[in-house]
């Protein structure tokens, strides 16, 4: 379990991430978005032992940050964001030299190098130098080092990048079974897609977090939902209901598009009942409703944007 | 200090070397070289008859070897008065073998996976600096025996015994390796400033410049080689300059430091 309090870190003048305050539970995969510079790194890095925090406090599994920072790193898995791989060395060679940095010692380790290839699928060429790798068996390997050591804690920077689409859902499915192995996870990505199919909760971050929730909340949080209601009736009614939506002050838009209403709302849950309602009584025969939230892209530029200011961090 | 974790590092990099061959070349080929010329000279001299003028000449540095024929004690300046030299080999290439290292890990940005693991960055350290170091003292001991046990074999058992001196032993044994530390530890130092492994071999390659210049005032000084004493100071004098630079590089590469600087 991983819980944060206050966490800020300053390098000279530049204050790169300031009052961070989260907890991540076991078996939870908690997503780090935000643009470049915003501090997702400043923050993996401090929490995984490397960089001293400025302020604030961090206890990993229970251990100390700052005091137990040997400890930390002992049961932590980190994916950097550059591979960082040693080429002149072959995949096993790279990996049973971290395994061995981790503590793994003679079968253990043997074992550990052998099962992680295998999970990265890089058993066939676990015997070739890593600079003859393409970039997305570089990754594979440096996901396959930051597992080796079956870490309770783990950090993963931009996990599939480079990776084709059948290797990312093999990387997704396995991140997936870590955290039903009670693993904590975090995700640093730009990859939004990503981040609403693996994580259970998102923290938007520019400098400090601006938002903390689960993908489903932050899709309807601040954000515009289209409710899509099919009519059963002829154009001439269309145009009078929507007439009839127009003294209602939740209702932000509405169009009608081959037979059916597409109606603007801020919050479908609450609004939903009243414009169903109000269609009812003006006379529309309602097939059916749908609500469409707005994208987690949609959520995260408008949330970014609007706390951009000018701030910057690293 | 943990030794599992040192001998991690140290395997690691002996690898790396392994696989390089220009890295190898670089280790073994300034050694032979610095061998080979007073080899040359004293295959040169053995292999025809001095001129008396040319004894007059060098009657001074002869004068050091009594007993031997003018020679033979021509053949033993040479070969003693360029032992100087050997000391160059581990200033020159433990330097060239770190600063590969330390540049060749920013480079690749392989520091950061390393120092997210449990190794403490003195145990990183002391790795990198074994293995940088050990190759260069190595060399420098297989081509001292060879440079007595050769020159001895193409002049006279007698050249054997002045290279295999308590002196030169003594110099061997204590001198090589701490000039290879202080080697070491400075091109670490220097490769945390710099960008690239060209540029730190270059400010670094100034550590040779005291070597040369000692080998220098002792050929015009008219001694044939140093003394035990001259020897026993030149370790105190290079013992001061590694805790010099120790002290610098204990606050040069802290883990955020290395971190945020050398990424």
């Amino acid at each position: 379990m991983i819980e944060v309090q206050g966490l800020g870190k300053r390098f000279g003048a530049l204050e790169a991430v300031q009052n961070l305050g989260f907890t991540v539970g076991d078996g939870e995969i908690f997503g780090l978005l935000g643009p470049n510079g915003a501090g997702k790194t400043t923050t993996v890095r401090m929490l995984a032992g490397l960089v001293v925090p400025s302020s604030g406090s961090a206890r990993i599994n229970g251990l100390q940050l700052g005091l137990d920072s040997r400890r930390i790193r002992a049961i932590t898995g980190i994916l950097t964001e550059a591979p960082g791989l040693h080429d002149k060395l072959t995949a096993r060679q790279n990996l049973a030299y971290y395994g061995r940095l981790y503590g793994l010692t003679g079968a253990t380790l043997r074992r550990a190098v052998d099962r992680y290839l295998g999970v990265v699928e890089l058993a066939e060429v676990g015997d070739r130098k890593v600079a003859g790798f393409s970039k997305g068996m570089r990754q594979k390997v440096a996901i396959a080092r930051a597992l080796l050591h079956e870490p309770e804690v783990i950090y993963l920077d931009e996990p599939t990048s480079a990776l084709d689409p059948s290797a990312a859902k093999n990387i997704r499915d396995f991140v997936s079974g870590l955290r039903d192995a009670g693993r904590s996870i975090v995700i640093c990505t730009h990859n939004l897609d990503e981040a609403e199919r693996l994580c259970d909760r998102i923290g938007i971050i520019r400098k400090t977090l601006i938002e903390v929730n689960t993908p489903a909340a932050l899709r309807r949080r601040g954000s515009l939902a289209t409710v899509h209601v099919q009519l059963a009736a002829s154009d001439g009614e269309a145009r009078r209901l929507l007439d009839a939506l127009v003294p209602l002050p939740f209702v932000m838009g509405a169009r009608e598009q081959e037979g059916t209403l597409q109606i603007e709302v801020r919050d479908p849950r609450r609004d939903n009942p009243e414009l169903v309602a109000t269609l009812v009584a003006h006379g529309a025969r309602i097939v059916g409703v749908r609500e469409e939230a707005a994208s987690l892209e949609e959520v995260y530029l408008r949330m970014v944007d609007g706390d951009a200011d000018g701030r910057d961090g690293s | 200090m943990r030794i599992g974790y040192v001998a991690a590092v140290f395997g690691k990099e002996w690898r790396d070397l392994l696989s390089n061959r220009v890295l190898l070349g670089a280790v073994a080929f300034p050694a032979i070289v610095f061998a080979a010329i007073p080899t040359g000279l004293v295959a040169f001299i053995q292999a025809r008859n001095l001129d008396p003028n040319q004894i007059g000449q060098i009657q001074q540095y002869i004068a050091q070897f009594p007993g031997l024929s003018p020679k033979l004690a021509a053949e033993a300046f040479i070969i003693t008065n360029f032992m100087a030299y050997f000391l160059i080999i581990p200033a020159m290439v433990p330097m060239a073998l770190a600063t590969q290292s330390v540049i060749g890990e920013k480079q690749a940005r392989s520091l950061e996976p390393q120092l997210a693991t449990p190794i403490e960055v003195p145990e990183l350290l002391a790795g990198k600096t074994i293995a940088a170091a050990l190759p260069a003292v190595l060399a420098t001991w297989a081509v001292f025996c060879a440079y007595g046990l050769i020159n001895g074999a193409i002049a006279d058992p007698a050249l054997t015994r002045l290279v295999f001196s308590e002196t030169w032993l003594f110099a061997m044994v204590t001198l090589v390796p701490l000039i290879c530390l202080f080697s070491v530890l400075l091109g670490i130092v220097v490769s945390s400033r710099v960008t690239d492994a060209r540029t730190a071999q270059q400010i670094g390659g100034f550590v040779v410049l005291p070597i040369i210049g000692v080998a220098v005032a002792q050929f015009f000084g008219g001694q044939a080689t140093f003394t035990l004493d001259q020897v026993k100071l030149g370790d105190l004098i290079v013992l001061v300059l590694i805790g010099v630079v120790l002290t610098i590089g204990s606050w040069a590469f802290d883990r955020e430091s290395i971190l945020t600087r050398l990424g």
